[in-house]
């Protein structure tokens, strides 16, 4: 089911002081995708989840779900949580202590009042789905995190919900089995073949997960794209920036060639992809990731930008060396192999194709 | 279509129930407390007409009442000051020391619960009144005075008893602050070079002066509501202070005063909301003096050396004479015809005559019957209204919720005779005057911040996520209440239940005065028996009181206990 949000708006009184938690977004997500909210805590994002699940409701604007309108200001319509018919993983999994993994899992169809036999078919089914089979009796508090957390998932998909919510459900797994219920999660719901808003503010697991990304920021959404797009066409500084490492340098445009803007920026003339709306004359700011960043021999081709710069510093940090390199006065974030060995204050080149700079409207 | 009212939030439909118990915990504190102004003002019980000051004038005119409001000062004072002294003793002896036998320590805070506070009293006037006090008959004998060498009917026989009643409180009050102090204060001292005496007194007690205070003001706030110890070692001792003055203006004479006991019960009331208030801020802002780190510290515990064996012996005779001694008194006295010392001719006098005439007396009955009425009944509505009331402080959290939680407060500061005075102006305008009800609904509102206290610090204690998600899951509101919260409340319900039904059990100031032929209470018997002497009788129902109150303590710490090993489970 799509999910469709017109000009929601809610405003928090916090001290005396308003706050915009959502400040007139509007918002289509296509349905049977994975849909993620992603931005910087406090950008509105558990607000708008919270908004579609019921459990909080906006100020102004509308929210329809599968063509029915759940909330409208203007129509006077609040549908309660319980009657939108949807599964939702909370942050803290929000498995009741005082239930066994069965009673917990069979919660929602008991709600629903469905016949016993029914219950128990399904329980036995969603559990199997999600690798918990035999588990049934376990009481609740004697689960790992992990468990736990693919519990709260069976709860929520177990009566067959229109939409999946997820808030931030990783958040509270370490590093490495964070990573592993990641790939597992994926794989649950691209076999599931439904509609799921996932709300966090890790950009890995946004870009991992996701078929379609919406950057949050200030109650307001900067932009919607796929994980792809996002992270290597963005328009916007803050969205470039938050998306993953970034080396931001200030310029403006002299020239345009074809499809290649000729840039004169703070480290030197450089050569990037040129943007639509952006012509001679304008300030831009110009992203290069650190991994596009690569060691060039003293002559090489012609059709790369070519830096000259000092080591300041080389951090090895496993899978990888960080290096922090000063072209000019600026100070440039490189990816180099792991295997690199520089003494500091060693004058190197540095290279980058065009099409790896992404100009950004300042 | 703009101008359609916005649909309502879901938190917002809770508004019917939180105005709903704002109106009756509103009507429960503040009705009492605007009778007792309002009858303060007017001419007599239910003559509500014209408004006049002459009951003031005559309360505050009695040249007696300088005598009572200094006997008050001095009593409520002395007593703070020794109970605060002592459980600041016992506290620091627990948590900063290596005395062994840790455990008499939590009996010491617990065990005086199942004691009714007007048996305790019969105890020690048994042990030490002048004409045939136990231990004064026993002293005569041995050392052959002439005379006793005690009188517990004296402002020191009433401080003494009263700091013992009301050293468990200050100790639940300081023994925590002291195990959360933070040693590496009073180490970084000793390393400056200071002794530990110097230590103790420029950094240890400083440190803990708001705790301190918090245990004085509020053992002032207990002494001033005390009712057993001002009447059953006040009277007989004709020392009166305000709350047994109020009972001779209500209860004895020819014409009850009530009017005058409204005037004389506004400024107790006064000075106890203050009291609270102040107490209220202590407890704030102590958060702010005591450090607690989180991390596993352990604070360090002075070597005690030779003085440990004389400082056990000092904690094992108090929790004697706090536990042991009452209850062997009583039940001795309860086998006798009159009080003699243990002796042989003692033993050949005792009999179950006493528990035979108790067992048997209609009045005692019935008395039993009210009270266990009113402990079961009494609790129980008190658990549902806590509930709700707890539920809508914790979870909702607009400002008529603000307004019900300090409301809820309030009635903490009221002393029980006071408001008993008040809710006597409010039935007496009500068919429930000299009913049951009467009384069931003044120990609602009165005890109504013990049932609500545990259960809104349980209720913080569950995530508001596992109730959404009840809710996502599609269960309605109240669904989600009784499939998912109360089932995780039921420990708190349950012990909640128990202290308020023990408090109801054992109450006496509110009952002293609402209490009508027919409506007779455990305490209240008991209190007749001690005005008329009858102390074999009185002992005997002492005695099975103390039964019951035992049986509901000893149970509410197994539930406690239960509850405290389901919250490591929940946090392993």
């Amino acid at each position: 089911m799509d999910i469709r949000i017109h000009g929601v708006s809610r405003h928090f009184h916090s001290h005396g002081k308003p706050i915009r938690a959502l400040d007139g977004v509007s918002l289509d997500i296509p349905a049977r995708s994975i849909f993620t909210l992603l931005g910087p805590s406090g950008c509105g994002k558990t607000t708008l989840l919270r908004c579609i699940v019921g459990l909080d409701a906006p100020d102004e604007g509308e929210i329809a779900i599968g063509g029915e309108i759940v909330f409208s200001r203007e129509r006077g319509i609040f549908v309660p949580p319980e009657k939108r018919g949807l599964g939702m993983v909370f942050q803290t999994y929000a498995i009741w202590p005082h239930m066994s993994v069965f009673q917990n899992v069979a919660y929602p169809l008991e709600a629903r009042g469905l016949p016993r036999d029914e219950i128990r078919e399904q329980v036995r089914r969603v559990l199997a789905f999600v690798q918990l089979s035999g588990l049934e009796n376990r009481p609740a508090t004697r689960l790992s995190g992990g468990q736990q957390q693919r519990v709260a998932l069976a709860r929520a998909l177990v009566a067959e919900p229109r939409v999946i919510l997820f808030d931030e459900p990783l958040s509270n797994l370490d590093a490495k089995l964070r990573e592993e219920t990641r790939k597992e999660l994926r794989a649950f719901l691209s076999r599931l073949h439904i509609t799921a808003v996932y709300v966090t503010h890790d950009r890995t697991e946004a870009l991992s997960l996701s078929d379609r990304i919406a950057v949050m920021k200030d109650g307001r959404i900067l932009e919607v794209g796929t994980p792809r797009e996002i992270y290597f066409q963005s328009a916007r500084r803050f969205v470039a920036d938050f998306i993953g490492r970034a080396n931001l340098i200030e310029g403006r445009i002299r020239d345009r060639q074809g499809d290649l803007a000729l840039v004169d920026s703070e480290i030197g003339p450089l050569r990037c992809a040129a943007r639509e709306g952006l012509g001679p004359g304008s300030a831009v700011t110009v992203c290069i990731r650190p991994e596009n960043l690569r060691l060039l021999p003293p002559a090489a081709e012609e059709d790369v930008n070519r830096l000259r710069g000092t080591i300041e510093s080389l951090l090895f940090v496993g899978e990888a060396c960080e290096g922090e390199i000063r072209v000019g006065e600026k100070r440039l974030l490189v990816q180099m192999p792991a295997a690199s060995r520089f003494d500091e204050g060693i004058v190197i080149d540095l290279g980058f194709a065009p099409r790896e700079a992404v100009l950004l409207a300042p | 279509m703009r101008n359609s009212p916005r649909p309502r939030r879901d938190g917002e439909n809770n508004r019917p129930l939180t105005l709903g118990l704002l109106l009756l915990v509103g009507g429960l504190t503040i009705c009492p407390v605007a009778l007792l102004l309002l009858g303060s003002f007017t001419e007599g019980l239910g003559a509500f007409g014209r408004l006049t000051l002459a009951k003031y004038r005559a309360a505050y005119g009695d040249p007696g009442f300088a005598v009572i409001l200094c006997n008050t000062f001095v009593f409520t004072v002395g007593s703070a000051t020794v109970s605060t002294l002592l459980a600041l003793f016992l506290a620091y002896l627990n948590t900063r020391t290596n005395l062994p036998g840790k455990f008499l320590f939590r009996v010491v805070s617990i065990v005086p619960m199942m004691i009714p506070h007007i048996l305790f009293c019969v105890s020690w006037v048994l042990l030490l009144n002048p004409t045939n006090g136990l231990l004064n008959l026993l002293l005569r004998e041995v050392l052959g005075l002439s005379s006793s060498p005690f009188n517990i009917y004296t402002l020191p026989g009433m401080i003494l008893v009263e700091a013992l009643l009301d050293l468990p409180i200050a100790y639940l009050v300081l023994a925590p602050a002291l195990s959360a102090f933070d040693a590496t204060l009073e180490e970084s001292s000793r390393v400056c070079g200071a002794s530990p005496w110097r230590t103790f007194f420029r950094v240890t007690l400083p440190v803990l002066r708001p705790a301190i205070l918090a245990a004085f003001i509020l053992v002032i706030v207990r002494s001033l509501a005390s009712f057993a110890v001002p009447s059953v070692i006040g009277i007989p001792g004709r020392i009166y202070v305000l709350a047994s003055h109020i009972y001779r203006l209500v209860a004895t004479g020819f014409s009850p005063d009530y009017g005058q006991a409204a005037a004389v019960g506004t400024s107790a009331l006064a000075a106890s909301i203050v009291l609270v208030v102040l107490y209220r801020r202590l407890t704030a802002s102590g958060e702010r003096f005591v450090t607690v780190s989180g991390r596993g510290f352990r604070p360090s515990t002075l070597e005690l050396k030779g003085a440990k064996i004389p400082l056990l012996a000092a904690v094992g005779l108090l929790s004697f004479v706090l536990i042991v001694l009452p209850v062997l008194v009583l039940g001795y006295v309860s086998l006798l015809p009159y009080s003699m010392i243990p002796g042989e001719r003692a033993f050949a006098l005792m009999s179950l005559k006493n528990w035979r005439i108790v067992l048997a007396d209609p009045l005692s009955i019935l008395s039993l019957r009210n009270s266990l009425l009113l402990g079961v009944g009494g609790a129980s509505l008190g658990m549902i209204l806590s509930f709700f009331v707890s539920w809508v402080i914790v979870r909702v959290r607009s400002t008529a919720s603000g307004i019900l939680e300090s409301l809820s407060f309030l009635s903490f500061s009221f002393p029980g005779i006071v408001i008993g005075v008040g809710f006597l102006w409010f039935f007496v305008l009500t068919p429930l005057y000299g009913t049951l009800w009467a009384l069931l609904i003044g120990y609602i509102a009165t005890y109504l911040p013990y049932g609500i206290r545990p259960l809104t610090s349980a209720l913080v204690q569950i995530h508001s996520h596992l109730e959404e998600s009840s809710r996502v899951c599609g269960a309605g509101r109240l669904t989600t209440l009784r499939r998912i919260v109360l089932p995780l409340l039921v420990p708190g319900i349950v012990s909640g239940w128990i202290l308020m039904a023990t408090m109801f059990v054992r109450e006496l100031s509110l009952s002293v005065v609402l209490s009508r032929p027919g409506t007779e209470v455990l305490a209240v018997q008991i209190l007749r028996f001690s005005e008329d002497g009858l102390w074999g009788r009185l002992a005997a129902l002492g005695i099975v009181m103390i039964g019951i109150s035992t049986a509901l303590v000893v149970t509410a710490a197994l539930v406690g206990r239960r509850r405290s090993r389901a919250f490591s489970l929940e946090v392993s």
